[in-house]
């Protein structure tokens, strides 16, 4: 699914519940032109920049890694994870490609819950 | 499981539901003043860093490295606010040195339904304090433990856990279909917490405690919402646990390498400034009526004359504080158009 439609979908999604969720409140409340926000929704404009789509995903209640890649971009937090060390983390992504969902969130880092 | 990010906890159901997540973090504010008078919300000053006990674990103490979990630094008398997000429903049991924080019964690992023993997310944004009374709050005040301030010392004689404890259960995937498909997702209008990281300077605290526990401080007006879905929503075959431990800020920089975060200002400084304190508006909940084991308990001011070291510091009145409403759109109900 293109992103802009992915946009209008949940947008529409939620204003069908809650009325603040059309296209000029949504946009005021993240800081763009309502019309710039109807363009990105009908992919005549290519997605905003990463604050944007962060604000947009805050708004919207999405998470804003699947809006960033669904734009095509990688956070800029996880480019400068990569770049710190770059043969290590390709490698690894590599290595996890083919791996199943619940084997990689087995890869992440949980908090240890011991006795008490 | 739960994960630290961002100085959040992380909680995931992902065996439950892809969308079971929600994240809590420890905003710093202001100790409001304890003189019995009721006061709003104070603010968020900024999250409180968090770390992974086991990535310090030769220098913290050994009960910590037992328990596991996570660790944020607070100087003596400074006090915190759970900050709650995510719009999965969520039944969160928060706990102060194992004193359940809104029932003040010991620690179970259980939800319990009569008298109810926990929070509900999306519902409740916030929690400052120990639910002591029907929409009041006594705030979360850090302490040494062994002084007899903490409510733990206070209700069990003993200074034996400190910290705080969560767990947390998520509401079962055939139920939260259900609810999503007649609930908005509700949302806060203007935030008492400012994304924004906090000054870090070395601190001034002589204290050589390391642990410290939660105690009662001032209070303050905060409904804790009662459960609005029926008890069975929750899916008690899973939870994720976490053990928050307290590090006094003058063994934070011994510990971690890194200096304390600053003292917060004082509520009168705070409220000079002409900052605003906030209000929840909307609330059309019912609340717990709160815990008369809680409401019983000393304040630190109250229990500071009672051991002799009279008033505390920085405790002056705010005679009229600036208040900032919080708008929370409703959630949309069935036959509420």
């Amino acid at each position: 699914m293109r992103f802009g439609e992915h946009i209008r979908e949940v947008r529409e999604r939620r204003r069908a519940e809650d009325r603040t969720y059309s296209v000029r409140q949504v946009a005021q409340r993240i800081g763009i032109e309502p019309a710039y926000l109807s363009k990105i929704e009908r992919d005549q404009q290519p997605p905003p920049s990463e604050d944007t789509i962060r604000r947009l995903a805050a708004d919207l209640g999405e998470d804003p890694d699947v809006l960033l890649a669904l734009a095509g971009k990688v956070s800029r937090d996880l480019q400068e994870i990569i770049r710190r060390r770059p043969r290590l983390f390709a490698e690894l992504l590599r290595e996890l490609k083919e791996m199943p969902d619940h084997a990689i969130v087995r890869v992440v880092r949980e908090l240890r819950d011991g006795d008490w | 499981m739960i994960e630290l990010q961002d100085d959040r906890l992380v909680i995931t159901f992902p065996e439950v539901h892809p969308r079971a997540r929600c994240t809590i973090d420890f905003q710093r504010t202001l100790r409001i003043p304890d003189d019995n008078r009721e006061y709003p919300l104070p603010p968020g000053l900024g999250s409180f860093p968090l770390f992974h006990v086991d990535d310090y674990a030769e220098r913290l103490p050994k009960p910590w490295q037992r328990h596991g979990g996570a660790f944020l630094p607070m100087h003596q008398a400074e006090a915190l606010w759970l900050n709650f997000s995510g719009n999965y429903p969520m039944a969160i049991k928060i706990a102060a040195g194992k004193i359940n924080a809104v029932t003040g019964d010991d620690w179970t690992n259980e939800l319990s339904v009569d008298p109810q023993d926990y929070v509900v997310l999306p519902d409740q944004p916030w929690l400052d304090g120990f639910c002591i009374g029907e929409g009041q709050v006594r705030q979360f005040v850090a302490m040494p433990l062994g002084q007899g301030y903490t409510a733990e010392e206070q209700l069990t004689g003993a200074a034996e856990h400190g910290g705080l404890q969560i767990v947390a259960y998520p509401m079962l995937a055939s139920a939260y279909e259900e609810f999503r498909s007649r609930h908005a997702a509700p949302r806060v209008m203007f935030s008492r917490a400012p994304d924004v990281d906090f000054c870090r300077a070395p601190g001034d605290d002589l204290s050589l405690e390391m642990d410290l526990g939660l105690a009662p401080g001032g209070l303050m007006r905060q409904k804790i919402y009662d459960d609005p879905h029926a008890f069975d929503v929750w899916d008690t075959s899973v939870r994720a646990r976490c053990f928050m431990h307290l590090l006094n800020s003058s063994q934070f920089q011994a510990v971690t390498g890194h200096p304390p975060p600053t003292q917060p200002p004082s509520a009168r400084t705070y409220s000079d400034a002409g900052l605003p304190w906030f209000e929840l508006y909307g609330e059309d909940q019912k609340a717990l009526q709160g815990a008369s084991k809680l409401a019983g308990l000393d304040s630190v001011a109250a229990r500071a004359l009672k051991q002799g070291h009279g008033p505390i510091a920085d405790n002056e009145a705010v005679e009229r504080p600036r208040v900032q409403g919080i708008r929370r759109t409703a959630s949309v109900r069935d036959g509420e158009f």
